[in-house]
This record gives structure tokens, sequence and C-alpha cells, in this order.
């Protein structure tokens, strides 16, 4: 009994120790904590086709990299570079929602005040992502681009943006026949976490539950195989037990032998239950009522005590 | 030759090639910390097979100077360095502890019961909340799947997810999972107790059929076309646990079937041990996340049991032989330990009541559940 209660306690301190401990040496070096750093800051290579340009990156949240296609119609690709997401400028906006960076595209050859098209195009991008615009030298600094979304065949989707030299988008703000356009493809970081949560909590369903289908239409199979395997073998038993060895029931054990372990598991179970029964609580009553009610209960019991009748 | 010479020269071995100088309060802290672990390894024997080795790998690298977990001038990695990048990094030493426990396993549970699969589905749920819950906290997206894999309850799928999406958190993910494996007797109980009544607790299953041999040897066959199929990206895992099995089952490979269980399992477990524990070093592991960690690892430990007995309460709706819900904890892997917990429930109801077979087929769905889920992840990172 005493080791029962001591147990728990033993544990419940260990544990304590382990949190306290972690708690501790959590608290102490904070300090140097690298919470909240930005450990998956997409590091675009930028590379030249004639008129395209295309930025290769892992985006976050993601092991593998993306090709982005940028192409300018009406003017001329000059240079992309990437931009950091400076926490100073972000004025709530997540980093977190603009997985595939934030790009610097300068685009130039347009008369001053003329307009440029600047489509973004990958197959890591969906029908729901949005193209947004940082300019800092605008009153509301984020701008959603308002892009055309396209469905390409190929699985690519292409996000078409009309940037008017000097304009709300232009970043230089001046018509001077360049634009500075700050350009990143946000997606909902919730939405995407939620979604995917739901999409592959059902899917570990579904693999589990095709496997159930499977293993249940194979048991049948084999069941089916193994009863066809072992028919002749019942048939066999049961010309036997019409002919001549009546007691045999199967090939290893005796019916006499099959009752005997029946009655004595029987026996030995219904003991169980009774002891079972008899184990009561113990009352609030006192040590002399208490052995009063057993000599009671013992005078009852001799009644239907057949063994010990006369 | 000058005194002030001979002192100059003193000082500088002293605090270029020893230790005790370059002792940092940080690195006493990682030592406690290790010798927390060998107690609990040594003194109350939780999971002693991997918590005692990672113990000892961090007590080892976290002091100065060592050479165990660095390169050399020439780009050689040094001992435990080695280990590491040959056995965990390039995902070796999670797949051959798959191999091995495969060649351990014992379908048969399973395969006469396909219904408890549904069960180690269920107890997936804590991977899935706390992936989200950790999201709340800052953690990446890659970190949260890391964190969220721990309420699987298998080490090696957690290992081997975290050596993909989130290498740093590997130490604290590891040693979440097994400190938590092996305190399964102490999580799951209350929490089986609070969702079952006395008289679910009480219900007895039919008596599993008799699986044939032939069952038994295509059911590894059977699987892996299945799941990997469904989730490519769960290959490495379940190849190699379906192998194991269908080396134990096929009774022709005895040899390499024993050698899979035992000796081969021993000496990887041993490289990993090290391995993990050495990724422990202050400097990379002294920060919130552990701790954030520890805390999100019980509660998935806590969901994924509530999912199991949930999902079972869910089943019982539809079947017409019911299911005791105390098997449903055993849906979060754990094997064979949270099995022997439904079992040791179950007896303490009704002393006539064995569930220990019943349990052991949602504790393989647990197993192929948490390595599905691993799957999942990893395909939605690809």
């Amino acid at each position: 009994m005493k080791t029962k209660s001591s147990r728990p306690n033993h544990t419940v301190r260990t544990i304590g120790l382990m949190v306290g401990l972690w708690c501790g040496l959590a608290i102490a070096n904070a300090g140097w904590a690298a919470f909240g750093d930005d450990l998956e800051k997409p590091k675009p290579e930028f590379t030249r086709q004639e008129e395209r340009m295309a930025a290769k990156l892992i985006p976050r949240g993601k092991s593998s990299s993306v090709l982005i296609e940028f192409q300018a119609a009406g003017g001329r690709l000059l240079g992309i570079e990437g931009v950091d997401f400076d926490p100073a400028g972000q004025r709530g906006m997540d980093a977190k929602d603009f997985r595939s960076d934030l790009f610097a595209v300068t685009a130039g050859g347009i008369s001053p005040g003329g307009e440029v098209k600047l489509s973004l195009s990958s197959n890591y991008f969906t029908q729901a992502t949005e193209l947004w615009v940082l300019n800092r030298a605008s009153k509301t600094p984020w701008l959603p681009a308002g892009a055309e979304s396209i469905e390409r065949p190929d699985r690519v989707q292409e996000l078409v943006v009309a940037v008017k030299d000097g304009g709300p988008l232009d970043s230089d703000g001046a018509s001077n026949g360049e634009i500075v356009l700050i350009v990143g493809p946000k997606d909902s970081f919730w939405g995407y976490a939620l979604g995917t949560l739901f999409i592959r909590f059902f899917g570990v369903f579904l693999v589990l539950g095709v496997l159930q289908a499977g293993m249940l239409l194979a048991g049948q199979v084999f069941q089916a195989l193994d009863r066809r395997k072992e028919t002749p073998k019942f048939a066999a038993v049961r010309t036997t037990a019409l002919g001549e060895e009546p007691e045999k029931v199967s090939e290893g054990i005796e019916a006499e032998a099959a009752t005997a372990i029946g009655v004595a598991l029987h026996l030995h179970l219904a003991a169980l239950r009774a002891e079972a029964a008899m184990n009561l609580e113990p009352s609030d009553a006192s040590s002399w009522a208490r052995q009063g009610r057993t000599q009671i209960m013992r005078d009852r019991l001799l009644t239907h005590d057949r063994a010990g009748r006369k | 030759m000058t005194w002030e010479y001979i002192g100059d020269l003193i000082l500088s071995i002293l605090y270029t090639q020893t230790g005790v100088p370059n002792l940092e309060v940080k690195q006493l802290i990682m030592l406690a910390i290790s010798g927390l672990f060998i107690y609990l390894a040594v003194g109350k024997k939780f999971e002693p097979l991997l918590l005692l080795p990672i113990g000892f790998g961090i007590f080892l690298v976290n002091f100065p100077l060592v050479p165990l977990m660095g390169y050399t001038e020439h780009g050689t990695p040094e001992l435990i360095r080695a280990f590491y990048k040959y056995g965990v990094e390039w995902e070796i030493i999670p797949c051959v502890i798959f191999l091995g426990l495969g060649a351990m396993t014992d379908f048969g549970p399973l395969i006469a019961n396909p219904k408890t699969l549904i069960i180690g589905a269920g107890a997936q749920l804590g991977v899935f909340v706390t992936y989200i819950g950790v999201l709340f906290f800052g953690f990446t997206l890659k970190e949260a799947a890391s964190v969220g894999i721990i309420g699987g309850a298998d080490g090696p799928t957690t290992i081997y997810l975290t050596t993909k999406l989130a290498p740093h958190l590997l130490g604290a993910n590891a040693l979440a999972a097994y400190s938590y494996m092996a305190m399964v007797p102490l999580i799951q109980p209350p929490i089986m107790k609070l969702l079952t009544t006395r008289y679910q607790r009480k219900i007895r299953m039919r008596q599993l059929r008799e699986v044939s041999t032939r069952e038994k040897l295509f059911f590894p066959l059977i699987a892996s076309v299945l799941i990997i199929l469904l989730v490519p990206a769960v290959a490495p895992l379940m190849g190699m646990f379906m192998f194991g099995n269908f080396m134990r089952e096929s009774l022709v490979v005895k040899r390499l079937s024993e050698t899979a269980q035992n000796a081969l399992m021993n000496i990887v477990t041993i490289f990993l041990g090290l391995s993990v524990g050495a990724t422990m070093q202050a400097e990379v592991f002294l920060n919130w996340k552990p701790l954030l960690i520890f805390g999100f690892g019980l509660i998935d430990f806590v969901i994924c049991t509530a999912g199991g007995i949930l999902t079972v309460h869910v089943m019982n709706l539809f079947l017409k032989d019911k299911i005791n819900p105390l098997i449903g904890s055993a849906g979060v892997s754990a094997v064979p330990m949270s099995a022997r917990v439904s079992h040791n429930m179950g007896i303490q109801e009704d002393p006539n009541n064995w569930l220990l077979m019943h349990a052991m087929g949602p504790n393989l769905a647990g197993v192929i559940g948490s390595a599905a889920a691993a799957g999942m992840f990893i395909a939605m990172f690809q």
C-alpha cells in the first residue's frame, strides 16, 4: 500500500522537476532566444533570358524551389531584386502571407507617364494568390495591385498588373520613363494552414480507410481459400464420426475431456465472482456490530449449505 | 626565456587547449539537463534505451572545445558529427529502425480486426491540432509540423520528419517524444477515465479470429501497395517497415529477421541516441522553443489519446459489436506501452476482460497512421 501511494508522488516530483528546470533555463536564456526570426526567408536567384527574367527561390513553408517568371509588356525589364520585409514598414502586414518574398522590379523603355503591363507567372501561384504593392511614399503603403489572374493550360497561374509611370504603384513617384514596383504575391497564411490541416487530417483517414477496405477484402479472400482447403478435412471427420469412433470430436481432444475443462472453467469463474460479491465495502458500524452481522450471515449461509446438511 | 614568457605560454595553453577557462553558464545548464535525462533513464527506467544515449550525447557535447560535433580543418566530420551526418541527416537511421520494428511486429491483431485502423487515424487528431497551436506562437509551418508529429508517439517518425523539415529542433522534438512516450502510463489513464463511463470500460469484445500465416505474409505487400500509392512520400519509412515484417513472416530468412530485430536495431539505436543528444548544444538549444515544444508535446499526447477514444465512441454508434473505448487510447502508437495501459485499465473494471490483443490493433494502426501523417506533411512541403 505504501509503495502504491508513494509512486505517483515520485513521478509528479520528477515531472515537476523537469518542467521547473525547463522553465528556469528558458527564462534565464530568453535573452538570446532565436524566437520569431524569419528562418525561412526566401533567397531568390535571378536569371535573365532575353526579355524575360526569372526568380528561383524556396518559398516559406516549402522544401523545394519554385520558379517565378517576370515579363513586361509595353516596356523593358531593367532589373529585379529581392526586398527585405522590414518590420518597420510592415504596418499590419505579415511576412508569412508573402511566402515567395517581395521583389523590386524596375522597368524602363516607356514614355514618361506611360504604362507597362507587368506579369508574374508560376505554377506555385493559385487562383487565390493576389499581388500586393508596397509604396513607402504613399499614405497607405500597402496596396492591392488589382492584378488580373489568368490560368494557363500548363497549370501555370499568371498575374498581370498595369503600372502607370508616376502612378500610385510606382515607388519612385516620378514620371521619368522608369517604373519601380515593389510587389509580392500574397496568399493567406492562416487560410493555407487551416485548409491544409483539414485536407491532411482527413487524408490520414482516407489512407487508413483504403487500407482497411483492402484488408477486409484480402481477409475475405484468404478466409475463403482457407475454408476451401479445410472442407475435405471436415468431411473426413464427419464420415469417421458417423462410423466407428463416436468419442472423437476433432483431432486433439475428446468430448469427455472438453466437458471436464468446461466445467472446471465455469467453477473457477463462479468462485471468482462469489469472492468479488463477498468483498463488501466497510461501513461506519463499530467492530462489535460488524462481528455480529458476520455471525448472522454465517448462520444464514449454513441453511443453504447443502453439503453440510444432514 | 623569461618568466613572463613562460607565464604567457601557460595562460595560452590554458585558454586554447583546456576546457576549464572556457566553460560557460549555459554549458553548465546543459550538463544539468543531461544529468536529468540520464537520471530518468537509469533511476526511473524511462525509455532507457533511448534516453540514456541521448542524455550521454548531451553530456558529451556540452564541454568546451570538444572535437565531437564540428568539422576538422579538412572538412572531415568529427566523431558524433559523422554519426549524425551519415545516420540522421542522410535519413538512414530512422528508416533502419523502422526495418527492425517491422521485423518485430506481429500484425495479427490488426489483420484480424481491420476496423481498428480507423482508430489509428482518429488518434492523429493531436498532431494536427498542435500543428495549428504552435503556429500561433510564431513557429514556421515546417517547425509546426515537426512539433505536431510528437503526438504520434513514434520516435523514429518524429526524428525522420524533424530531420527533413526542422533539423534545428531535432533534439527538443526527439527528447519530448521519447519522454512523453515513457510517461504514457501516467498521461493516458486520467483522460481515458474522463472520456469513458464505467459501463463502456466493461465492454467485452468478441475474440479475434485466427489469422493464417498466408494472410500475415501478404499483409506487408498489400499494405505497401496501398500506402505508397496514396502517400509516396512515406515510402522510405513504410517500405522499410513492411520489408522488415515481410522478412519475419516469410519464415525463410530467420537470420536476417533476427539481425534486424536485435543486433542491427541495437547498433543504430546507439548511434541515433548519441547523435540526437549531440544536437543539443547550449548555443543552439537554449531558447524558448524547447520549452514550448515540451508544453505542446504534452497537449499533443493528450489530444491524440482523446482523439482515439472519441473515434471509438463515434464508431460504436454504427457498430453492432461494440468496441471497448479504452483501446482507442492505444491509437497513439507508443507500441506496446499504450496497449498495455488500455489492458490494465480494462482489468481494473473487469478482471476477466482481456483487452491486450484488441488494443494491439489500434496500436499498430497508430504506427501506420503517424507515418501517414508524416508523409502528408512531407508531401505538403515538397
